[in-house]
């Protein structure tokens, strides 16, 4: 949870489905976050480099099947980027049972990314997960 | 059943002796015919295949001896019988040597004539036989051999890949498919071949080798021979056991399974997609309720109702999205019993139009109609057709602006009967005319946002057009339209 006397984090959230961009970000926003959202993969690309958020949570499958692996991997790529945490959504356990993380090194290469969540998401989990990942940063 | 007659030549310039032994034989029920002289002997001889030919030694023409090779040469299983007054041990064993069956020495008695016929009709009979056999034996052996040939034939005229390898792993049978299919051009009879076939082939056919005790079982893998389904095959190998029962080798059986792997993997990644689509909104009604539920977020009593309709939104889509999906599912399996019946086209458009009517005045859209007159027939099942046009026509309502047009017009134009259904719509970008009968595709911008759909209503339209040999086409121009043209072939 992120501390009141600092400056709240900004969390740019992607996704193409409004009603799940408003859940989210309302969840986000109940645990002091500051969000910002895009729908697309483009959008999202110019709203990260405007707003230069502390973390970023995509959902998986916009528009196209990968996109967000692609908006990933440029986040990770990107000079500023690559110093944030960047969460992955998915809806594919609901469905298929199966369980997504990121485990070994091949794995952390090819998806580019710190954590997957599954939708609809555990708040309680994600901004968990997301101040590990703060915590590891700041030392 | 008739009696079969030996059939008998005299050839005798003694006419009395002719005659009478004509008599005789005819009486004993022999079919006899008589020549005077040599030359009319061999002549009959050659024409008719005596059963027995008696020649007499000396003739003015010619002599016995001539007449004899004559006959010989000409039916050498004629049985003849040299008969002469001027009997010598020479001329007997010559007669012998040149084919006669035997010498009668004459005068003769019946009695001496009979036993000599009736033993050289016998002898007849069994020349016949055997030659009779040896043409069967012959006939069958060479069946033997054209069948050999017919099998190697059919063999390499299989699509499907055959191969045989004894137990040492030598190849001793293949037939171009199989080389074609694993890529061995060189490769000979003899060759010890499962160090080279690809592994997995090899493994089956050892697994067969390797166990002596072996059943009658085939075992089957696919294989994918070029990467990224580029070739798939199923392989079966079965073992090939002696007369005996031991092995003798494996055959191996290779066909192309290319084009259903293909099918199975499209079908895969839609049932994926499927699976998307499905869970998206059943994600966004769970988030909606978790909210609702969450006594830490204290959701007011008009943003509980807000999420409540939105979840009821979705879950409204959710029911059209299986709806629609049942529908391609029926489409595909053709499962859908059609009732095909004589349609006016122009009629179904202005029905549709009239259905539409409140979904028109929501958006106070005008729509202006042409049809021609005396339209053909479309023979085709008058539910996929409505489907079809309310499919075109309520997108041109959804994705039309407030008070803008929908112009209708339908007509035939060579074997068609066109329909051409033109908004003032919002209209797409060239990226998105491309995708816009794909399943669940869906425009997504500023202008869709609030508006719902499943993704697959065109998808349907297009199945159903194509499906009567008919076709869609699109014009449109982002912001300013759309034009969706149908053309249906109608009944001559």
């Amino acid at each position: 949870m992120s501390d009141k006397t600092k400056t709240p984090k900004k969390i740019l959230l992607v996704d193409d489905d409004y009603d799940l961009l408003e859940q989210n970000r309302m969840l986000l926003e109940s645990k002091g976050y500051t969000v910002v959202t895009a729908d697309s993969v483009e959008s999202a690309w110019k709203t990260f480099k405007d707003e230069k958020p502390d973390a970023a949570v995509l959902d998986l499958i916009m528009e196209e099947h990968d996109s967000g692996f692609i908006l990933a991997h440029k986040i990770k790529r990107d000079a500023y980027g690559k110093t944030i945490p960047v969460f992955l959504l998915t809806s594919a356990t609901m469905v298929t049972g199966m369980k997504f993380g990121v485990t070994t090194g091949e794995e952390k290469e090819w998806i580019n990314c710190d954590a997957w969540f599954n939708k609809p998401i555990n708040i309680d989990e994600l901004s968990t997960k997301l101040e590990e990942c703060f915590e590891t940063r700041s030392m | 059943m008739e009696e079969i007659r030996p059939k008998v030549i005299i050839i005798d310039d003694e006419k009395g002796l002719r005659i009478g032994t004509q008599r005789l034989l005819q009486s004993e029920n022999f079919d006899v015919d008589t020549a005077e002289n040599g030359l009319t002997g061999i002549q009959m001889a050659k024409d008719v295949d005596y059963d027995l030919a008696i020649i007499d030694l000396k003739m003015p023409d010619i002599d016995g001896i001539t007449v004899l090779k004559e006959i010989k040469k000409a039916r050498p299983n004629t049985v003849c019988f040299i008969a002469t007054a001027y009997a010598s041990y020479d001329t007997a064993i010559e007669a012998t040597k040149l084919g006669a069956f035997t010498y009668i020495p004459k005068p003769f008695t019946p009695e001496e004539l009979l036993r000599n016929l009736n033993a050289g009709y016998e002898r007849r009979i069994l020349i016949l036989e055997s030659e009779r056999l040896k043409r069967e034996r012959e006939e069958r052996l060479l069946e033997l051999a054209f069948e050999k040939s017919r099998l190697n034939t059919i063999v390499n005229s299989l699509a499907d890949g055959v191969f045989v390898v004894n137990k040492d792993g030598e190849l001793v049978l293949f037939n171009p498919a199989a080389i074609k299919f694993i890529e061995l051009n060189d490769i000979i009879l003899g060759e010890r071949i499962l160090g080279i076939l690809p592994p997995k082939i090899s493994e089956l056919i050892e697994k067969i080798l390797g166990n002596p005790a072996f059943e009658n079982k085939t075992l089957s893998a696919e294989v994918e021979l070029k990467p990224d389904r580029g070739l798939v095959v199923e392989i079966k190998c079965s073992p090939v056991p002696h007369p005996d029962g031991s092995l003798a080798g494996v055959v191996a059986v290779l066909s192309n399974i290319t084009e259903t792997k293909k099918i199975e993997y499209v079908k895969s990644q839609f049932v994926s997609m499927v699976a998307h689509e499905l869970k998206t909104p059943m994600a966004a009604v769970l988030g909606f309720l978790n909210i609702i539920l969450n006594p830490e977020l204290k959701t007011t009593p008009q943003q509980q109702a807000d999420y409540l309709n939105r979840s009821k939104n979705r879950l409204q889509g959710l029911v059209e999205m299986v709806n629609d999906l049942l529908d391609i599912s029926r489409m595909e399996m053709k499962t859908k019993q059609r009732e095909l019946k004589e349609l006016n086209i122009g009629e179904i458009v202005k029905g549709t139009v009239d259905f539409l009517e409140l979904e028109l005045k929501k958006k106070g859209i005008t729509v202006t109609s042409k049809y021609q007159e005396n339209l053909p027939v479309f023979k085709a099942d008058n539910n996929e057709v409505t489907r079809l046009f309310t499919n075109i026509i309520g997108n041109a309502i959804k994705y039309n602006k407030d008070n803008g047009t929908i112009d209708v017009e339908v007509y035939t134009n060579k074997n068609y009967i066109v329909t051409r259904i033109a908004d003032t719509g919002i209209g797409m970008k060239p990226e998105d005319k491309a995708k816009l009968f794909s399943e669940f595709f869906r425009v997504k911008n500023e202008y869709t946002r609030s508006i719902g759909g499943t993704g697959l209503g065109l998808s349907i339209v297009k199945r159903i057009a194509e499906s009567y040999s008919g076709r869609i086409e699109v014009e449109s121009e982002y912001t300013k339209g759309s034009t969706f043209t149908i053309y249906l072939p109608f009944t001559k």
